[in-house]
């Protein structure tokens, strides 16, 4: 970016000045800045002095924190940002990407001209920063290494201002916390009856399970009807007092998914996520229109403008974008802002490490179009509850008559330990899960 | 057989915060008038139990209103500004009163400028927008000349209304002539806005907005007050010119539907009516559509500094609208509720105002001697 810049002002130096005899004017290169009026003003700098904070981002880590197979899945090693400022106050975000941790944490370091030195307090300029500022906008890897520095940032903010961040966001719009969700499964009746039991013992009012099988784009009769029949299945185990949510994990075509949509309507689902893969709205909306069930996508989408076509098209009932991916708090407060005027509901998606689980409970907290969150790591005790309490030094979320109570710290209200992290070190990127069908070819898990 | 109602309200009205030093514990209410133009707004003071004060400016509400707003913030802390946009959905100029009072009131708890804390300032000056008063060359003299004496760089200028009775092809010729002549008269560094007032039928705005695309104003606002997405398509199909749309607008809903269909390239809520809280909400989406936000402004001068904040704060602002005065006596009855003229430019931008809350003194004494009534 500095290089860039200087190469501007010289560009643009040059060109008031008039050109000089002789210069060759075939060899700019598109690329380059062209624009006259183009002036230097890098995060932190002369131009802020008056109207900015004192605060300044003095340095930036990256941590990659592996655990042990058997206590997580082993493509997503955490990844955490950590901010330090000029007056000790220091900030954690959480750039998880599953199967792509080594990209994240590159491209982390990646951003750190925009930030090492910037004042945290202008948090939207820096994420227009990174963003627009990256040229190549959007995409996976950028869009989790932002919202690792972005969260990372709104934690400073909120403590800089002794305020948790979704006081800041102008909540809590209901202050009994947070409703959650959890994954569950159960393959016949008699579990599903013990799950429910369970559930309710726990104080769990919602749960999530997954298809039971891989699925082509066009299907047999087999596998269509063992689909049916297994939700089906569910309700009956479960009862009808508590919500239950199928995620279809864009496995199925439009077309299949039409099918099985169509057929599980009277069981009154929380809602289907995923029916199909999310490139293609207008495949998707083909499939939307058979069915009643509430319609959730979102968790692969990057920056409110991901979200926009789907929320302007009126597909979907529920978005689930996911806070270490989609940009931050500052993307998913925007994101949410836009579904609540379309009247679609907020669930957002958050199947990686405790940062941004946290974070997205501030999102939810401040937003009147909430439904319920995700919270996939640390749902149960022993091992992970163990390794929770060692990196945040105080116990794992428990919900509360369905509820995750709303933190009262600070900022995100969260501080990992350097100390913990040298328990967990990073051992490499491991591949996101790849599944076959039966003929060998490349299915989707 | 009588059905049981459900509880529907209890997610919208979580208990009050009792004892915290944000929790608001009284509201004070000024209905002003400026004494020439006549110009109405209304001003809230919220008194903190940590001992802050903060306040707001809304467009002109009733007694009614007021007290319905006293009743739902009282008791409330002064963050919880989604309780209040949902509470006072139905009264827009006291969800913006109250609201923007709120968060003057938590910014100074912060010792912050309101800009910081509604996520910091992406730039370091707003350019602001002097909106005239006048129907004609003649009557916007004045206040054009104080505006530039005040360092404004963009105006706007009133469209020409048509008489039935004026050919379609001598209306064109007498608006365009006009826009010439304004345009003229600011001199090559003036940037200008033509000011529909909502008032063309949607074929003439057509008309107009084509006739002048090449004189580059900066956008066409509120060309008609049919806002229906068949009629905007007339305007915004047939001409490259900006449409700004949106001065009663008070539902972000609506705004949403407008970019949805591509009948707006300027967002244009007005302060009087949406806080800044909401506007932000609203430019959050016109973000995704590449829409620059310019709020609509034509109350007092609290309110104008309140749009320098959020300008400061969005990503996509543009301009901020500043009413100006023709007559000395509505001016300096803007500078005295500010302690001193604050709504001042230099080369068209305004400086931001770097202290905390609000960032000036609002004479109290100047809003009792001004208001129409005090509740």
């Amino acid at each position: 970016m500095k290089r860039r810049s200087l190469l501007g002002g010289a560009l643009a130096a040059s060109a008031l000045s008039g050109a000089k005899p002789g210069r060759n004017l075939l060899n700019d290169c598109g690329c380059a800045l062209q624009v006259k009026t183009s002036t230097t003003k890098p995060p932190g700098g002369e131009a802020f002095k008056d109207t900015g904070s004192k605060l300044r981002i003095t340095n930036m880590q990256v941590f990659g924190v592996t655990l042990d197979e058997r206590i997580a899945q082993a493509d997503r090693p955490y990844v955490f940002v950590k901010l330090e400022t000029n007056q000790g106050i220091v900030g954690w975000g959480e750039a998880t990407l599953e199967g792509k941790a080594a990209a994240a944490m590159a491209c982390v370091m990646d951003l750190k001209d925009h930030i090492i030195g910037s004042d945290p307090m202008q948090v939207e300029h820096l994420y227009q920063l990174m963003y627009i500022g990256s040229f190549y906008r959007g995409g996976p890897v950028l869009g989790s290494a932002i919202s690792g520095i972005d969260q990372a940032l709104w934690d400073i903010r909120g403590k800089a201002m002794n305020m948790p961040v979704y006081e800041m966001l102008g909540g809590p719009v209901d202050p009994r916390g947070v409703r959650g969700y959890y994954h569950a499964s159960a393959w016949n009746l008699a579990e599903a009856r013990e799950l429910r039991d369970q559930t309710k013992a726990a104080g769990v009012t919602a749960l999530k399970f997954q298809l039971p099988d891989l699925l082509e784009w066009v299907e047999t009769g087999a596998k269509l009807k063992r689909a049916v029949k297994h939700l089906e299945m569910l309700r009956e185990g479960l009862g009808p007092d508590l919500d239950f949510a199928c995620d279809f994990h864009a496995r199925p075509s439009p077309t299949v998914a039409a099918i099985i949509l169509r057929e599980i309507e009277p069981l009154h689902l929380l809602f289907a996520e995923e029916i199909c893969p999310p490139e293609n709205l207008r495949a998707m909306a083909r499939a939307v229109r058979y069915s009643a069930t509430p319609i959730a996508t979102g968790e692969r989408l990057i920056a409110s403008y991901g979200c926009a076509e789907l929320i302007d098209m009126g597909i979907i009932d529920i978005l689930q974008p996911d806070i270490a991916h989609v940009g931050g708090v500052t993307a998913l407060w925007k994101i949410s802002a836009a579904a609540d005027a379309a009247g679609i509901r907020m669930a957002p998606h958050a199947c990686e490490g405790p940062i941004g689980g946290i974070a997205s409970l501030h999102v939810d907290a401040a937003g009147p179009n909430f439904l319920a969150q995700e919270i996939c790591g640390f749902v149960d005790g022993g091992e992970k509850a163990k390794v929770w309490e060692d990196l945040m030094g105080f116990p794992a979320m428990r919900m509360v008559n369905g509820r995750y109570p709303l933190p009262t710290r600070p900022g995100l209200g969260v501080d990992i330990s350097e100390a913990a992290l040298k328990r967990y070190p990073f051992q490499g990127t491991r591949p996101f899960p790849t599944v076959f069908f039966e003929d060998g070819s490349v299915g989707s898990l | 057989m009588r059905r049981k109602l459900p509880d529907v309200g209890f997610a919208f009205a979580p208990p009050q915060s009792g004892d915290h030093p944000l929790a608001i514990t009284a509201l004070r209410a000024w209905r002003l008038k400026e004494p020439v133009s006549g110009r109405r707004y209304t001003v809230v003071k919220l008194q903190s139990q940590g001992g802050d004060t903060g306040f707001g400016e809304g467009g002109p509400a009733s007694g009614l209103e007021i007290a319905d707003a006293r009743a739902a913030v009282v008791g409330r802390r002064a963050t919880e500004s989604e309780f209040i946009r949902a509470r006072l959905n139905g009264s827009p100029a006291m969800e913006a009163a109250v609201t923007n009072a709120m968060l003057d009131c938590v910014s100074r708890a912060k010792k912050l400028p309101i800009y910081q804390y509604l996520g910091g300032p992406t730039r370091f000056k707003a350019r602001v927008l002097a909106q005239l008063e006048g129907t004609d060359e003649a009557s916007t003299a004045a206040p054009l000349a104080r505006a530039m004496k005040l360092g404004f760089q963009a105006f706007t200028m009133p469209v020409l209304q048509r008489d039935a009775m004026i050919p379609l092809q001598e209306y064109v010729d007498r608006v365009r002539k006009r826009v010439v002549a304004f345009q003229a008269k600011g001199g090559p560094a003036a940037e200008w806005v033509l000011d529909g007032a909502g008032a063309l039928t949607p074929g003439d705005a057509a008309m107009i907005a084509t006739a002048l695309e090449k004189n580059h104003l900066i956008w066409f606002d509120e060309p008609t007050s049919v806002h229906t997405t068949d009629a905007l398509a007339k305007i915004v199909d047939e001409s490259v010119m900006p449409i700004g749309i949106g001065r009663k607008i008070t539902d972000i809903a609506t705004f949403q539907n407008l970019l949805r269909f591509g009948s707006v390239n300027v967002l244009r809520p007005s302060l009087g009516l949406n806080s800044l809280t909401k506007i932000k909400r609203m430019a959050a989406i016109a973000e995704t559509h590449y829409v620059a936000v310019a709020p609509y402004h034509s109350g007092g001068p609290i309110g104008t500094l309140g749009g320098i904040h959020l300008a400061a704060a969005l990503p996509n602002s543009f301009i901020q609208e500043v009413p100006i005065p023709a007559s000395d006596r509505d001016a300096a009855m803007r500078a005295e509720l500010t302690s001193g003229n604050k709504e001042v430019a230099d080369n068209g931008f305004a400086a931001l105002l770097n202290r905390p809350g609000l960032g000036f003194d609002v004479n109290e004494k100047a809003l009792d001697v001004y208001s129409e009534e005090r509740i």
